[in-house]
């Protein structure tokens, strides 16, 4: 197996944040006396992700995503641990580092507010020290990527929250990062333009090998662009793997699909039915009697066909992150 | 080098930026003809009862307080507006886009803004400079001149580095407005030479909040008043000042949590 692009071993990151009663008083005291209780954000996370591999970052809000994703960005110093990108220790923020990736956040805008993108743009060919020729190139590839035409031209605040994160990507990659750290890319953006930002990331991972970790909370997003996905949930990492396997190991609960030769009968007694369509039914069934029901229903009943289908991922991370912290 | 074009394209964005809004340039023009007329009225007061005041003489003493105007300009247009963006960005946590550049931070923070209107004020203080200056009796020399440079450009890092040290408290004390504001009362003491002051405010306005070797010295230097151990002394002050400042710099960046988690 070749390097991992992303190393991270035993990573946590604890912080303080200070803590009073409400009220008068206990704001009185709390002048002279700061009470702080350790908030245990990432807690001895480890993983690794290969070059080109794009890896969802699933949890509830708090889980510790973006805390961990600021610190393989170098944001955040980690408590304890260790965290290397590309061979580099993030926190160092050494500049060949720097220059190799990026972070991308959905509800933080970095383009200047009041003039247009490509001014910004410009600033960033700077500080990247991009070479002319390279950074035409690599911006009029991604404007025709992103379909973002003249927008370029417009001040940032005219453009719609759509066309802005468009425009922001734009400037986010200019220096053809290796590693892609997005943060709800999608945010509060509508489907049509999810799909946009959904097929543009897939197709800058294929062209330039970039590695990308991603958390959303659309779960088409992840659908549609990670095989791979880690579950991190009160700080912990609960899953890592497969997309595919979560549902094995998370779900529940399976959904038999019947079609019945004489319809009709009355299927109640093999497990919930969420669906009765004449001679068409679907039965939710907890998943270890998945098989034995199945069975039965082909011995007891004329079936013509039979499907087992595994419960929308929607559901399976709802049933991930209804579990209690472990202790 | 390409620090500098850095530098230099955020100095051009920020007056793009600011040109929109021309209605602040005759808002500045007027606030600082209201600076200017007030100090001239208190000098005249002032030198009405007497001719000399510690030694200064009423056009040495305008001087001084044009290297006060404009040395504040200096302030209000660098690096005030880009300390206020500052303590915003740690509040709110937007200091990770500066953070993730592969440029230096520090240089980054210190000139993505500026507020082009406010060099009405530099350019009102160099005019009272040299109204002052031409009724100095004293002719100045060369040395003088270039003494005046460097105790100015000494005078400014050491503001700078006041305001930086003062600004990254916020990684740990959220809200800072306040001392800053406290600064712009002490600055006013600037308008007069710190040896009128009693020892105490003396050092505290020389060393702790560094307006006396701002304003002062630089005023002396064109005075003639200037000892040259003192410019050898501000010169080690200023080095030492700006490498504390980026150690402590450094040091708040580890306490930066990034607002939301």
């Amino acid at each position: 197996m070749p390097d991992p692009v992303v190393h991270v071993a035993e990573l946590t990151k604890i912080y303080k944040v200070p803590e009073r009663e409400a009220g008068l008083r206990a704001a009185a005291k709390a002048l002279f006396k700061r009470q702080t209780r350790d908030v245990r954000a990432v807690e001895a996370i480890s993983f690794d992700i290969g070059p080109g591999e794009i890896v969802g970052f699933l949890g509830p809000n708090g889980a510790g995503k973006t805390t961990t994703l600021k610190m393989l960005a170098g944001l955040l110093y980690p408590t304890s641990g260790e965290a290397r990108v590309l061979g580099h220790i993030p926190s160092k923020r050494e500049r060949e580092y720097l220059r190799r990736m990026t972070m991308v956040m959905g509800n933080r805008n970095q383009l200047q507010w009041d003039i247009p993108a490509l001014d910004s743009f410009e600033l960033n060919r700077a500080i990247y020290r991009l070479q002319r020729d390279d950074y035409l190139a690599m911006r009029d590839e991604l404007v025709e990527l992103l379909d973002v035409g003249d927008l370029v031209r417009k001040p940032v605040r005219n453009l719609s929250l759509g066309e802005r994160m468009k425009v922001e990507i734009v400037g986010a990659l200019l220096h053809r990062p290796q590693v892609l750290f997005l943060d709800e890319p999608t945010i509060g953006l509508d489907v049509t333009m999810q799909k946009r930002i959904r097929t543009f990331i897939d197709e800058y991972n294929r062209r330039h090998g970039a590695t990308v970790l991603l958390t959303s909370h659309y779960m088409a997003d992840v659908e549609a662009l990670c095989k791979r996905v880690i579950v991190i949930h009160h700080g912990r990492i609960l899953f890592d793997g497969a997309l595919a396997a979560l549902a094995d190991e998370f779900a529940a609960y399976k959904t038999i699909g019947v079609v019945l030769e004489n319809g009709g009968a009355p299927l109640d007694a093999y497990g919930e039915v969420v669906l009765n369509e004449g001679d068409r039914v679907s039965i939710r069934v907890p998943k270890a009697e998945t098989s034995r029901v199945a069975a039965r229903l082909l011995a007891e009943h004329e079936v013509l066909d039979l499907t087992i289908e595994e419960p929308p991922i929607e559901d399976v991370i709802e049933s991930v992150f209804a579990q209690p912290a472990a202790q | 080098m390409s620090s500098l074009r850095v530098g230099w394209l955020f100095l051009r964005m920020g007056v793009i930026n600011e040109l929109q809004y021309r209605v602040n340039f005759f808002v500045q023009l007027l606030q600082s003809l209201i600076q200017v007329g007030t100090a001239l009225v208190m000098l005249e007061l002032v030198y009405s009862h007497t001719n000399a005041l510690n030694g200064w003489t009423q056009p040495e003493l305008l001087s001084l307080i044009g290297v006060q105007v404009l040395l504040g300009g200096f302030i209000h247009t660098f690096i005030q507006p880009n300390m206020q963006q500052l303590m915003q960005d740690v509040q709110q946590g937007t200091l990770d886009y500066a953070l993730t550049k592969p440029e230096d931070a520090q240089l980054l923070i210190s000139v993505r803004m500026v507020r082009i209107w406010q060099v009405v004020e530099i350019v009102s203080g160099v005019i009272l400079l040299f109204v002052g200056l031409a009724g100095v009796e004293n002719s100045i020399g060369v040395g003088d001149a270039i003494a005046f440079g460097i105790a100015l450009l000494i005078g400014g890092v050491l503001v700078y580095c006041f305001w930086l040290v003062m600004t990254t408290g916020a990684f740990w004390v959220v809200r800072m407005e306040n001392v800053l504001e406290l600064f712009e009362g002490i600055y006013q003491t600037g308008r007069w030479p710190v040896t009128v002051y009693p020892g105490w405010l003396r050092y505290s306005v020389t060393f702790l909040v560094p307006i006396g070797f701002a304003v002062t010295v630089p005023a002396e230097a064109l005075t003639s008043r200037l000892q040259w151990p003192t410019l050898v002394f501000a010169l080690g002050f200023g080095c030492a000042a700006f490498a504390f400042t980026r150690w402590f710099w450094h040091f708040g960046l580890r306490h930066y949590s990034g607002a939301s988690a």
